[in-house]
């Protein structure tokens, strides 16, 4: 049986949760569009979006991803979330300082056939930058 | 608005509502748009926080409390703000979801961005909630806001 919109959408959650980038991008379509707002980002495919993840979760090996809301629009699931976790590798450009991070975010998918087939990620850059400890956006790698 | 609230509440009555907003919002007609709010609706600007010494203020309250004076303000620093909505989604139980682009040229200060006569353009997405009288009672909203500052020339992370 295909799995529902909202389904779909809680899989990749609670696998995103587990740090189980594998299990979250079985859920997703091969054509997959691909839209993270935050860093301008805006391609297709699954690797696009394998890389988002994958990255997430290397620089964040804590990461905790807490669902406060998922919301069902037809074919549409917008999920928020909160994403938090203590900075291990270098992310979005900044260095490692072992920071804390927590960023509130909305996540658009859009679903066929029980897979992902758009995504499209919000959230601010000037709060996870003030988190990571940037200071500026013109230098974002100087600590 | 009576027109709008006389129907009953269905995904498309919701999402005519919440259209009507941002045609409203795009005409600067801030008591047109508040009108379209219940009287108790919250309002969450997500990116919106302010760090001082001993706390940060955040962007969170009512409409009337919050909402207003900030798109009053907002539309008085950039007089050519406009909004383009991309994409409206909504169900029977009254949440819409808009995804809009926001922009304007700055013309006044902005928080502790001095104007420059500067054009922003920033993709921004929206959870509205609409009751059963047709008046929206929740917006919540998301945008990157390191993307407007450096549009606007202000590189530092405040």
């Amino acid at each position: 049986m295909t799995r529902t919109p909202t389904q779909t959408v809680e899989a990749f959650l609670a696998a995103l949760a587990r740090r189980d980038v594998d299990a979250a991008m079985a859920l997703v379509d091969p054509q997959v569009t691909v839209q993270v707002h935050p860093f301008g980002l805006d391609g297709n495919g699954a690797d696009v979006l394998r890389t988002v993840l994958a990255d997430l979760v290397r620089a964040f090996p804590d990461l905790i991803i807490s669902v406060s809301q998922v919301i069902t629009t037809g074919d549409v699931v917008t999920a928020l979330f909160k994403a938090d976790g203590t900075q291990a590798a270098g992310y979005a450009g900044a260095i490692n300082q072992e920071k804390h991070l927590d960023i509130d975010q909305a996540w658009r998918f859009g679903t066929a056939g029980g897979l992902i087939t758009e995504v499209a990620a919000y959230w601010c850059q000037a709060q996870l930058y003030r988190r990571l400890a940037v200071k500026r956006y013109d230098e974002i790698a100087i600590a | 608005m009576t027109e709008l609230s006389q129907r009953p509440r269905t995904a498309e009555s919701a999402a005519a509502v919440v259209t009507e907003f941002f045609d409203r919002y795009r005409a600067h007609d801030v008591d047109g748009m508040t009108d379209l709010c219940s009287i108790t609706a919250r309002l969450s600007y997500v990116p919106v926080e302010i760090w001082g010494k001993q706390r940060v203020l955040r962007g969170d309250g009512t409409v009337g409390t919050v909402g207003k004076p900030l798109w009053t303000g907002l539309i008085a620093a950039f007089p050519d703000l406009s909004n383009t909505v991309h994409s409206v989604t909504s169900n029977d139980e009254g949440d819409v979801v808009v995804q809009a682009d926001i922009e304007g040229t700055q013309q006044l200060a902005w928080g502790l961005i001095t104007p420059a006569g500067r054009h922003y353009r920033e993709p921004h997405l929206f959870i509205f909630h609409v009751n059963p009288d047709l008046l929206i009672d929740s917006i919540i909203g998301y945008w990157n806001d390191a993307g407007i500052s450096q549009q606007l020339g202000h590189n530092e992370v405040d």
